[in-house]
């Protein structure tokens, strides 16, 4: 029974970052039809800016506040510098054809996760360091009992559901939120409807910055810092956006969750190492069962 | 009618070889020039060219982009190390057999994959990476866990030493090596100028259109799949044979080795492969060299070649993505 909590408790805190990294994908995906395999690369290196501050003797909370906008100003200059170049690429000869058109992003993706990933080991060095985290990481006490459920746990799902709400306040109920809608559906009829669809892409990749790094900050307490920790954190997210359906944000939330308790749960009842096999397990029976994912409208394959 | 196409056939055949006979005389004019070093170096150059032909093949021929090459690699290499430790074959018996079971690989993961659009591909892929090589802890008692499977190239029979002289161990992991990407480079030349590589880059360009000239898309794709498996099997395979076959030779960064490397030379051409092999194995080196005149800190210099190849990688996909070979190179009629 006491392993039973412990693994729901860790996967429902685990499952609230995976959401917000798989709602980061997401939003580009559906933004500029990119996946964008750089994401946590980009949180890992907010991250570490994150934490030189505070070995300066900055408080936790501006560094925190820093973090998230250079995650948003990142994820802006990686599509003005690199990713709208290449949308723009589409007549010549290489990129003509569709498959390549999905191939040639997702390859720059991973030159800018190399680069960040260099860059973070030459000016930080590539040993592991501890990330603080804002609240004690130590279980309540209920009658006598230690509950494996901290107040940084509930610090994070508060934090991650708070972002969710607004996330999807933001699409429901504002003007720029229909905006990126309409852009995601179709961006040729959003620019003749008078959209600034670069703007809008832009805006997609800077949401998406923003939440990956806050995903950062609220994972590394837990797993350490180094150039490398966090590619395991988006690989998580991708089976997570594609078990929610990669085009639905609510999807992605699901997936997140779900994708949490699976790997708390094998690595509470099996070991730790089995965490991969259980993933692949996961995403090749929903690309099986439910191609398009459990929200998702559209099929991830043609037959 | 057909003996216009057998006709056709041979000269195909004797393009491709007169190519495979000029990069084999290439190669071993290059390695007499070489040190001990660069022997070595040269053989990783043959060993990752089949590896990079794998990738080529599949994503630059037929359109679709696996970041798991890696796990297919790893499936050669435990295949043969396998059958080395535990049947005692030599590795010329256990080569063979290990790339029908990559073949194997390749055609479970073609019939699972190869529906799956871009980058669902991708990602599916890449968690493949990622999970095959965990399999080696799953199944310690065989795979030896983290420990892996030390295997290696063993020493010259006797012939070969009468016929050519006692070669020296860097000599010889490169004489292994070239049979094996000679036979590679022969029919990945072959693939690409007949008739199977007119089909896979029409699947490529638009499948609807493939498949109403009567290119039978489903198979084909599956097809590509079970071919580059076996390329990318026995890559792993020799690529195990330097030293050992274990979870730590065959990372995911592996995978985005073969990717960076055939992106760079030019994702659509043999020889933009072997160019972009060639880059991505000496590219430390000449870096080393580089940055030796300045005094920069260890830091530095260790993440120099991972930040320069990544840069290069960035550069290549916005200005020119038909990498060094160039467009004029891969326009096969």
């Amino acid at each position: 029974m006491d392993t039973f909590l412990a693994a729901l408790f860790s996967g429902t805190s685990r499952g609230a970052i995976y959401a917000l990294v798989a709602l980061g994908l997401v939003i580009v995906w559906r933004g500029a039809g990119i996946l964008n395999y750089a994401q946590m690369g980009q949180a890992m290196f907010s991250t570490y800016i994150a934490s030189t501050m505070i070995t300066n003797g900055n408080s936790y909370w501006l560094a925190f506040a820093v973090a998230i906008l250079v995650g948003a100003v990142m994820g802006v200059l990686l599509d003005i510098l690199v990713m709208r170049p290449l949308s723009n690429k589409k007549k010549t000869e290489l990129l003509s054809s569709q498959s390549m058109r999905a191939a040639i992003p997702v390859i720059a993706s991973l030159g800018i996760l190399g680069v960040l990933q260099a860059l973070a080991g030459i000016i930080w060095a590539a040993e592991e360091r501890g990330f603080p985290a804002p609240y004690a990481q130590e279980g309540f006490t209920v009658a006598g009992n230690v509950m494996p459920f901290t107040s940084f746990d509930v610090f994070v799902i508060s934090v991650v559901l708070t972002t969710l709400g607004l996330t999807t306040l933001f699409f429901k109920k504002t003007g720029v939120g229909l905006a990126m809608r309409a852009t995601a559906l179709n961006s040729e009829v959003a620019r003749l409807s008078g959209i600034r669809t670069n703007f809008t892409r832009s805006l997609s990749w800077a949401f998406s910055g923003a939440a990956s790094s806050l995903a950062g900050l609220l994972i590394t307490p837990t797993s350490n810092l180094s150039p490398n920790t966090l590619d395991l954190v988006l690989i998580i997210g991708f089976t997570a956006a594609v078990v929610g359906g990669l085009d639905s944000p609510a999807g992605a939330v699901i997936g997140g969750f779900l994708v949490g308790m699976v790997i708390s749960f094998v690595s509470f009842y099996d070991t730790p190492e089995d965490v991969f096999l259980a993933i692949l397990a996961v995403l090749i029976l929903v690309l099986i069962i439910r191609p398009r994912g459990i929200l998702g409208a559209k099929d991830a394959r043609r037959v | 009618m057909h003996a216009v196409s057998k006709a056709k056939n041979h000269s195909i055949a004797r393009k491709s070889l007169r190519r495979t006979i000029f990069f084999v005389a290439l190669i071993l004019f290059a390695a007499s020039t070489f040190d001990a070093y660069n022997q070595a170096q040269l053989a990783l150059v043959l060993i990752l060219f089949i590896g990079v032909l794998s990738v080529t093949l599949l994503t630059g021929i037929s359109g679709q982009l696996s970041l798991g090459q890696g796990a297919l690699m790893a499936v050669g290499g435990y295949c043969m190390a396998l059958l080395m430790t535990n049947q005692g074959y030599t590795l010329w018996v256990a080569i063979p057999l290990a790339l029908v079971g990559s073949a194997l690989a390749g055609l479970l993961l073609g019939i699972s994959a190869a529906r799956l659009t871009g980058p669902y591909l991708a990602g599916t892929t890449l968690v493949i990476a990622l999970a095959i090589p965990t399999l080696a802890n799953r199944f310690m008692s065989v795979l030896k866990g983290d420990e892996g499977l030390p295997v290696d190239v063993g020493y010259p029979p006797v012939w070969f030493t009468n016929l050519f002289g006692e070669p020296s161990y860097e000599q010889w992991q490169l004489y292994v090596a070239l049979p094996f990407a000679a036979i590679a480079l022969f029919l990945a030349s072959n693939i690409l100028l007949s008739r199977t590589g007119r089909m896979w880059r029409a699947i490529r360009d638009n499948e609807t259109a493939a498949a109403l000239s009567g290119v039978n898309f489903s198979r084909q794709k599956i097809f590509v799949f079970v071919v580059s498996a076996t390329f990318a099997g026995l890559s792993g395979a020799l690529y195990g044979l330097r030293g050992l076959v274990g979870p730590s030779v065959y990372p995911v960064s592996l995978s985005l080795l073969l990717l960076t490397a055939a992106v760079l030379g030019g994702i659509r051409s043999i020889f933009g492969a072997f160019i972009g092999t060639v880059i991505v194995v000496f590219l430390p080196d000449w870096i080393d060299a580089v940055l030796h005149q300045f005094e920069l800190s260890e830091q530095v210099s260790n993440f120099m070649p991972a930040l320069v190849s990544s840069l290069l990688l960035i550069l290549t996909v916005v200005i020119n993505p038909a990498g060094v070979a160039g467009t004029h190179l891969h326009k096969h009629k």
